[in-house]
This record gives structure tokens, C-alpha cells and sequence, in this order.
């Protein structure tokens, strides 16, 4: 269950306008489902399943410029709890359309709520958690608790995670309230907005308001009042948001994917700005303060984030650190030991990945130092965590995370090199060098044409190791969600203990090898025990070692040691990927099943 | 004319800028330290221009991902002439997002707001007006023949010596032009938008010209790079001699102004920068470094005790230490011709490199991603790809 909108304001502005705009900006949190409701006098629901554009043919051509009604809700779902459906769609509302909600998380008690309601005589539409919410607020106006009231005491019901918001007929208000799920407020000029996340609404207004977890929130279109879980008014603060409109097109690529491959560089820049010192050597992280490291280092992370972590953790390993990557989601599972004494990293793009947050919030009752390492300032991780390191690579839209990835890769440098007080001069002059060496691998790259020759291929698999191994995770990751094909990626001498048996004459292998250390030419090795079972081996060399003696193809990067060349070897992947979908006609931006932020566990 | 949108034609490679174009088209080599094109950008906004098509082509992905969708707030729109079969052709590519009179720029020529300017305010109900200058060149640029504010002729690269103006590059068109360009007769395979103009001149209709005396500077050969950064620094107020506060510069190195040194770069202990230096984004130069009338693009790293004179880099090159371009004036080959004393100590395009001792003889061409090895002596014109062995 992904974004959420709200807009209530003056007259003159278009309601529908600003709600259609504001789903468009959040559709990468999911898009199976999308529906909006208005309300004045009564509430009109309109919902749809499939992206927005199959809601916004379905709207009555009045709605969009008629209509007068000058508060209104939108959602943009990604289901959990039933199939993608008209009916599954929200927003919900009550037997008698009083009210109407929408709602990003996961109701834990639902099923305990909703027999109780059903016992009540309540009949329900549709398999969503959420529909439980206008159903209670529903009952409480029956006994005639007024609307606020009414709406509070139905999110004090609710367990799990929520970011919730209601209209309700005849009324001018739009009620929040959240709680381990992101709500962000907009001040504007024509009124107020809420949405999960800023880009629903940067285009009419960059003055926001964090809401923090258990707190509620009221927008008229005069104030918006925040009070706590007692009623008890809140002061708040308005922050401004630095990214403007920008974020919106996608400046003449054909897909976001591949507009943001291009941007690698530039978003690199941003990354490393004023934080490196060649004169001296030094790595310079302001946002880090006065932070010491004395205990392990812990990373959790998800997906693409949780392959940054492995090439964190190993960066700190190398420097004598005894650090670790876990997937955020088997944190707790796996019962891993954390205490005072640790320092535990959490790598989310967003900000507000739920599996995350999950075990950052663990790591914080045990009384860890946490760092969350993110792309959205203001996130849940960034404030939540002790300390915040930003990897500044601009808004992604592309569900599969590109640049950001490329981001992460290198703020975990500049945090290794920060947590262990060891620059080096030749570590800083790599990093510097990274922006033009990508920009030279996406001005000369051959990945459409390797793409074309193995867009038929059974399966896809990469190996490499040490930092190229994340990579090699990676570049697996992003075949499998683009292209829907199947894809592994394996530490180059675990290919000998069981893949190798899946490798074919249609199975190509993606070989990282950069430099000419003892690793490269173990993985030259493994490059020719997959040769000798015929299977083809593209290679991604710097030309330092003689793999491409035993490739079919040679992907060429710039010459630059292990850990750097990683970061620019990994774009030769995304472009092979992209290549291989955009051949085989896949939704790139928005691959099927997938949402870019995730925001339940 | 009311209209506040225009079209910036930005797909050309500009082939006598060779090697510098062989990754990106002409409007992105840096005028100073900027990108031509964001020029060009700057003083379509500062007249008041709020919406932006730029035709791309050659290597367009260095035009969009530089710019990306906005440009300091103004919406950027690209369009896509896939081959490059003329300036007239480029314009076609953008006609879907006309339908009123609009303005047409060149992406790869410096221009001034004030030429822009003057065109929209004489444009009123012509169905052409071309923005014109007094120029020296006139004779290597097109030429136009000027009758009461009616353009009665344009002639390219005229050699007689009527009273010709300049076309700037700058033009305000009427829908109707687009039909015009396709009725010339196409030459060589290119529909030029001059012959378009030329065209509606021929069918009777209102073509002006309206001359300026704001500043426009075109780059021919990659050497006036240098001549660009000068024009920039000394006559155009935009172009302030700074250093951007990314920049770390050691406390015994000594800037000479004027100088633009851009975000990132770092200058070592004891060197000396300026005057009529460019320093592009993260540009190092090493310790005890000289370097003087120079315009270094992004990620250029110059080694310790270099002397740098009269030099023009592509991205990411590395000149080793204690190497010396010596400076202009020199004679240039480029291709068959000979431009002879030229000012410039040396080109060095896209990640050539260097390993230091190397010595540059003035007029020095170096193609990309050369190898000159330690302590070898260049001259002439070296092909990319290649190595100099001393």
C-alpha cells in the first residue's frame, strides 16, 4: 500500500488537478490501483485499477473542471492484503459514504477489528485492511461523537503501521495521522497538502512539515493544527525543500532508468562535494560531528541498498573494522547480537524501507549508535537514526535504483574512510576521478549491442569478488526486475560449488574483473572453468589482466583500483540490463509486482 | 511578438572542432568554464524567454543529461533530429511544438540577451527577422544584405564588399517558415534554414533584419576557446573572475585574476593560476603547477612543476609533472590546411595523458586517449588513440 495525497484549499484552485498531479508524483511507490475522493455536501469515490492513467480515463469529464469541491484524498496502491481490484482500490468509506480514507501500511489487528464490525451487522466491499477504518470512525459518528473525535479514537484501534488520511461529507477538513509510515504536510499558497512523500507536491509548494509518529494532524484550508496522541497541541516546524520541479520529466530519454544512468556523474559530484580534501588527504563528513566508532559496525539494508552494504562492510573489514551486512528484513530473525557498545548502518534510499526502519528502531532500543546513509532528507531514517549521512543523488524515479546505488557506493567510502580516521591521498584522487570515468563508460559503452546478442539467453549469471561481488549481486538483481528473466549473481569461486551445473551454451556469465591482483586472476580462473562448459563470458575489464583472452565480448571500463572501479564497472551492468528490457519491451520504470519504496515489512 | 518560447538548435556536431567533439556536440565545449549552450540558456531567460526546445542529435545524451528536464526554473523540452541534415532540417524536428511566431537560437554561438532582445521587439507582424551584427568576419559566417530594416539578400561567406551584416543566429519566424524550408531545393542533402529564409524573401514575404551591438563570439577552431574565455572575461559582466567556494586552494598558491576556477577543483601548494585562466568542475593542479591564458575542462589534472601557456584540454587529462607547453603563436594543422600563427601552446583533447618531462611545441594537437610517454617532445598533430614515444 503505497502513496497517499491530501488538498484542501481555496476555491479556485483544482482539486482533481492537484490530486491527479500529486498521484502521478508518487507513483513509484506502487501503481496497481489508483482512486481519488472529493468531498462537499456528499463524497465522490472514483477508483480504478491498473496505473493512474486507467483512473484518470475513467473520470467523468465534468469532475476534472466542474467540479467545486475544494478538499479531496487520493491514493496509489501496491497491494498486501488482496489483489489489485476496483473494488481493493482506495479510498474506502463507510456503509453510508460519511467518510472516506485512504491509508499507506499494514493494519496488524485487522481481522480482530473487522469481526468485530461484522458481528455489528457491517457489511464489507473489499479484502484491504484499510476498509476497517472508515467503518469504525462510521460506527463512532453513529454514536454521535463528532468527527475528530470520532476519527481518533478509530487510529487508537489500529496496530501496526499506518500513514491515514479522511474526509468527510460536509465538512472542510482533512484528518492524518501516522505512525511508522511516512506523512509529510505542504503549506502552500492556495491551500494545504499532504502526501507520503515530498514530490506530490513540490510543485506547488517546497514549505513543509514532518509529522512524527502518533502525531495527528487537521488541514482547513485557513491552518493546519498538529496536536499529539492526547489532543495536546504540538508546535511545529516549517522546513524548506531545496529539490524543485525538476524531478518531473525525464528530459528526452525514453525511461527514467536510463535518464538516471545518465546523470551518474553529476549525482557523484554532488556526493563527493566539499567532503574530500586532496591537499590533505582527508575525507571531511560535517553531518558525522563528533561521531567515534569503538564496537563492531552493523549494516542493514534491503534489495539494491543491502549490495552497498556488503561493499560497506567490506571496506571496513579491510581497514581492520569487524563490520557486517545484513538483509534488514532476516535482522531480527537471524537474533543478531546488538549493544551499546555497536554502531549499526542503515542504507535505505528513501528513507522509510519498513524492513529497515525495523531493525534501525531494534538497534535504538538496544541502545546502538545508528546511522542511516539515505537519499531523502527529513526521512523517517534520517531522523530516527543518531547521525545522518546523505548520498545527495537527487530525486530517482526509476523503480530500479541506479544512481543511487552508485551513491551509496560512495558516501559507505567516504563513511569507511571517515569511521577509521584513514584517507589516503590516493583513495581521495580515486574518488575524484569516478564522475569522468563513468561519464567515458556512458559515452563509449558496448551494452546495447551485447544486449542485442543475448536478449534471447536462458538465464543471465555474474560473478566476481571481494567488492566486485556486491556488483555482481547487483547486476543480477537489476536483470531479474527489469527484464523478468532469470538472473543470479555468485561470488566468483562459489560458481564451482553448485552453479556451475546451471551454466549452459545460452547461459552468457558476466565476469567482473578490473586490476591484475591475485583476486583477478583467481576470477580468470573461475572465467575458464564456465568457458571450457561453453557458456559465453562477457567481460567487465579495465584491461589490466588477460580475461579478455578467454571472453566472447570485452565490456571496457577505466582503469582505477578495486574499490572505485566497482562503482564504475556496476554501470556497464545497468546498461546491459536496461538494453536487454528494452529489447524484450518491459515496463521499464515500473516492472510488474514492484514499488520502489516499500514501506511494510 | 508575445511569444515567450523559443528553440535552441543544439544537434550539430561541429566537425571543425574536432577532436574536442569526438564525445560531445560543440554547444557543450565550455565557453569559459560552462557549457556554450547554458550561455545561450542564461540569455534566452535573462529576455525573457519561459519555455525552452532544444533540438539535439549528435551525441545528445551529453546535452540532456547535463540539463536535464528544467534550467533554472524554465522547462527544457528536447527533440530529436536523428540524422543532421541541416540547420533547416534540425528546425523541422522541433515543428510539432509550434503553432504561433517563435524564436530560433543557435546552440554552438554565444550570444547577448541584447541581440534577443531586439529581435522579439522587431519581429511584430514579419514572418521573418533576423537578428543581425557588424562583424570583421562577416566573410566566414553569412552575410546579409539590409534594405530600410528588409533583408534583401543573404549570402554565405560573401566575398564582395557590399555592406554586409552578420546573421547572429538569432531569429524570429512565423509557422509559415517551416513550409518554406521544405520548398527550398535541399543542397548537398541539407535543408539549410538560410535557404528557407531565402525562400520567403523569393515568394515576397516580410523578412527583417535588425542589427545590435550586443557581444556574440563564435569558436571555429577549437584554439578560440581561448579567444571565447577572453571575450567572456573581459567584456561580459556575467562572467565575474571567481573561484567557486568548493575549491581548495593551498595557502602559498597565488590565483592572478582574472580567473574562473569552478566547483571541486583543488590547486596545490606554490602554484600559480592566471591571468585568463579556466579551471572546468575538479580540475587539480599539482604543486609549483604554472599556468597561464589557459581553459582546462572538467576533471583535467596538471602535475606538479608543469607550465601550462596558451593550453586548451578536453575532460579528464592528465599532463604529467614537470611538463611545459611553451605557448603560442604556432602553426596549426588541421586536416589538409594549415592555420598559420596561431595562438595557441597546445591542444590536448579528452583523457589524453601524459607522464611528465613532456614538452609541447606551439600549435600542438594531441588526439584523445593519447599516451605521450616520459619526457618526449610533441609536435604537429598527434592522431587519437595512439602513443608518443620520446
Amino acid at each position: 500500500m503505497c502513496g497517499i495525497i491530501g488538498y484542501v484549499g481555496s476555491d479556485e484552485s483544482d482539486t482533481m488537478e492537484v490530486l491527479i498531479d500529486g498521484l502521478s508524483g508518487l507513483e513509484y511507490r506502487g501503481y496497481d490501483s489508483a482512486g481519488v475522493a472529493l468531498a462537499d455536501n456528499s463524497i465522490d469515490v472514483h477508483k480504478k485499477e491498473g496505473e493512474l492513467s486507467a483512473l484518470e480515463s475513467a473520470l467523468p469529464e465534468t469532475t476534472a473542471s466542474d467540479q467545486e469541491e475544494s478538499v479531496g484524498i487520493g491514493h496509489t496502491r501496491w497491494s498486501t492484503h488482496g489483489p489489485p481490484s476496483d473494488v481493493n482500490a482506495h479510498p474506502h468509506t463507510d456503509a453510508d459514504r460519511r467518510v472516506a480514507v485512504v491509508h499507506n501500511g499494514i493494519i496488524e489487528n485487522y481481522q480482530t477489528l473487522r469481526d468485530e464490525l461484522v458481528d455489528a451487522g457491517i457489511g464489507f466491499r473489499s479484502d484491504t485492511d484499510t476498509e476497517v477504518v472508515p467503518h469504525l470512525i462510521g460506527t463512532y459518528l453513529d454514536a454521535g461523537i463528532d468527527r475528530e473525535a470520532a476519527f481518533r479514537r478509530a487510529i487508537d484501534r489500529l496496530e501496526g503501521s499506518y500513514a491515514i488520511a479522511a474526509v468527510f461529507e460536509g465538512s472542510e477538513t482533512i484528518y492524518a495521522a501516522r505512525k511508522d509510515s511516512p506523512l509529510v504536510l505542504g503549506i502552500g499558497e492556495e491551500g494545504h497538502y499532504l502526501a507520503s512523500d515530498v514530490p506530490a507536491f513540490i510543485e506547488y509548494t517546497d514549505r513543509v512539515v514532518y509529522l512524527d509518529d502518533g502525531e495527528f494532524a487537521r488541514l482547513t484550508p485557513e491552518d493546519v493544527v498538529v496536536t499529539d496522541s492526547t489532543g495536546t497541541v504540538v508546535e511545529t516546524s516549517i522546513e524548506t525543500i531545496q529539490w524543485d520541479a525538476e524531478d518531473a520529466g525525464k528530459s528526452g530519454y525514453d525511461h527514467y532508468m536510463l535518464k538516471e544512468i545518465h546523470e551518474q556523474p553529476k549525482a557523484l559530484r554532488q556526493c563527493l562535494r566539499g567532503r574530500l580534501d586532496e591537499l590533505s588527504g582527508q575525507v571531511e563528513l560535517e553531518e558525522l560531528g563528533d561521531l567515534s566508532r569503538t564496537g563492531p559496525v552493523q549494516f542493514v539494508a534491503c534489495g539494491t541498498s543491502y549490495h552497498a552494504a556488503l561493499y560497506g562492510a567490506t571496506l571496513l573489514r579491510e581497514r581492520g573494522v569487524s563490520a557486517q551486512a545484513f538483509l534488514a528484513s532476516e535482522y531480527d530473525a537471524e537474533a543478531v547480537p546488538v549493544g551499546a557498545d555497536s554502531m549499526v548502518v542503515g542504507v535505505t534510499q528513501s528513507g522509510e524501507t519498513a524492513d529497515t526502519m525495523r531493525a534501525l528502531r531494534e538497534a535504538n532500543r538496544a541502545g546502538a549508535t545508528t546511522i542511516a546513509v539515505t537519499n531523502v532528507v527529513g526521512s523517517s531514517a534520517a531522523r530516527e537514526c543518531d547521525y545522518a549521512l546523505y548520498i545527495r543523488a537527487g530525486p530517482e524515479i526509476g523503480v530500479a535504483a541506479t544512481k543511487t546505488f552508485a551513491s551509496q557506493q560512495t558516501a559507505l567510502t567516504l563513511l569507511a574512510c571517515a569511521l577509521t580516521d584513514q584517507g589516503s591521498r590516493d583513495l581521495v584522487r580515486q574518488l575524484r576521478a569516478v564522475p569522468d570515468q563513468i561519464q567515458t563508460v556512458l559515452d563509449t559503452s558496448r551494452a546495447r549491442e551485447i544486449a542485442e546478442v543475448y536478449e534471447d539467453a536462458d538465464a543471465y549469471f555474474f560473478i566476481g569478488r571481494g567488492y566486485h561481488r556486491p556488483v555482481a549481486l547487483e547486476g543480477a538483481l537489476k536483470m531479474k526486475e527489469i527484464t523478468y528473466k532469470h538472473a543470479e549473481g555468485f561470488a566468483s569461486g562459489e560458481l564451482k560449488h553448485g552453479p556451475l551445473a546451471l551454466v549452459t551454451e545460452n547461459t552468457p556469465v558476466f565476469a567482473m574483473v578490473t586490476g591484475d591482483s591475485e583476486q583477478a586472476s583467481k576470477t580468470i580462473g573461475n572465467v575458464k572453468e564456465v568457458e571450457a562448459r561453453d557458456a559465453p563470458v562477457v567481460a567487465v575489464t579495465d584491461g589490466q589482466s588477460n580475461v579478455d583472452r578467454y571472453a566472447d565480448h570485452v565490456l571496457e571500463v577505466p582503469a582505477g583500483d578495486e574499490i572505485t572501479s566497482s562503482i564504475v564497472a556496476n554501470v556497464q551492468l545497468q546498461l546491459v540490463s536496461y538494453w536487454v528490457a528494452n529489447r524484450l519491451g518491459r515496463s521499464i520504470d515500473k516492472p510488474r509486482n514492484l514499488a520502489k519504496s516499500v514501506t511494510v515489512e | 511578438m508575445d511569444s515567450c518560447s523559443a528553440i535552441v538548435l543544439a544537434a550539430g556536431e561541429g566537425t571543425r572542432l574536432r577532436p574536442l567533439t569526438q564525445h560531445r556536440p560543440k554547444p557543450m565545449l565550455p565557453a569559459a568554464t560552462k557549457p556554450i549552450l547554458a550561455h545561450v540558456f542564461d540569455e534566452l531567460i535573462e529576455a525573457g524567454i519561459s519555455d525552452i526546445t532544444v533540438v539535439v542529435g549528435y551525441r545528445r545524451n551529453r546535452v540532456q543529461s547535463h540539463f536535464g528536464p528544467t534550467y533554472r526554473n524554465v522547462p527544457i523540452h528536447y527533440v530529436t533530429q536523428e540524422k543532421q541534415l541541416g540547420s533547416g532540417h534540425a528546425l523541422l524536428a522541433a515543428e510539432g511544438d509550434v503553432d504561433e511566431s517563435v524564436l530560433v537560437v543557435n546552440g554552438d554561438q554565444l550570444v547577448d540577451r541584447q541581440i534577443i532582445a531586439d529581435v522579439v521587439d522587431a519581429h511584430g507582424r514579419a514572418d521573418a527577422t533576423l537578428g543581425l551584427v557588424e562583424h570583421a568576419d562577416v566573410g566566414e559566417y553569412g552575410g546579409v544584405l539590409l534594405e530600410d530594416e528588409r533583408v534583401s539578400e543573404i549570402v554565405e561567406n560573401p566575398r564582395d564588399d557590399r555592406n554586409y551584416r552578420l546573421n547572429a543566429g538569432v531569429y524570429a519566424f512565423e509557422p509559415t517558415v517551416f513550409d518554406a524550408i521544405r520548398s527550398a531545393k535541399p543542397r548537398a542533402g541539407e535543408h539549410s534554414l538560410v535557404d528557407g529564409i531565402s525562400e520567403v524573401i523569393a515568394s515576397g514575404g516580410d523578412v527583417r533584419g535588425v542589427v545590435s551591438d550586443g557581444l556574440w563570439v563564435d569558436a571555429t577552431y577549437p584554439w578560440d576557446l581561448l579567444r571565447v574565455a577572453d571575450d567572456l572575461l573581459e567584456y561580459d559582466s556575467r562572467v565575474a573572475s571567481q573561484v567557486a567556494p568548493s575549491v581548495r586552494v593551498h595557502e602559498s598558491a597565488t590565483i592572478v585574476e582574472p580567473v574562473v576556477v569552478a566547483p571541486d577543483c583543488v590547486i596545490g601548494p606554490g602554484a600559480v593560476i592566471g591571468p585568463n585562466v579556466c579551471l572546468g568542475e575538479n580540475v587539480t593542479v599539482g604543486a609549483n603547477a604554472t599556468i597561464e591564458h589557459s581553459v582546462l575542462d572538467t576533471d583535467t589534472r596538471v602535475g606538479g612543476g608543469a607550465t601550462l601557456r596558451d593550453c586548451v584540454t578536453g575532460r579528464g587529462v592528465e599532463v604529467g609533472a614537470g611538463s611545459t607547453v611553451v605557448g603560442g603563436p604556432g602553426d596549426v594543422r588541421v586536416g589538409e590546411t594549415i592555420c598559420e600563427n596561431e595562438g595557441l601552446g597546445a591542444l590536448l583533447a579528452d583523457h589524453v595523458r601524459d607522464e611528465g618531462g613532456v614538452t609541447y611545441a606551439p600549435g600542438t594537437i594531441v588526439g584523445s586517449d593519447t599516451l605521450v610517454h616520459a619526457g618526449s617532445t610533441v609536435r604537429g598533430s598527434v592522431d587519437a588513440d595512439t602513443e608518443v614515444r620520446a
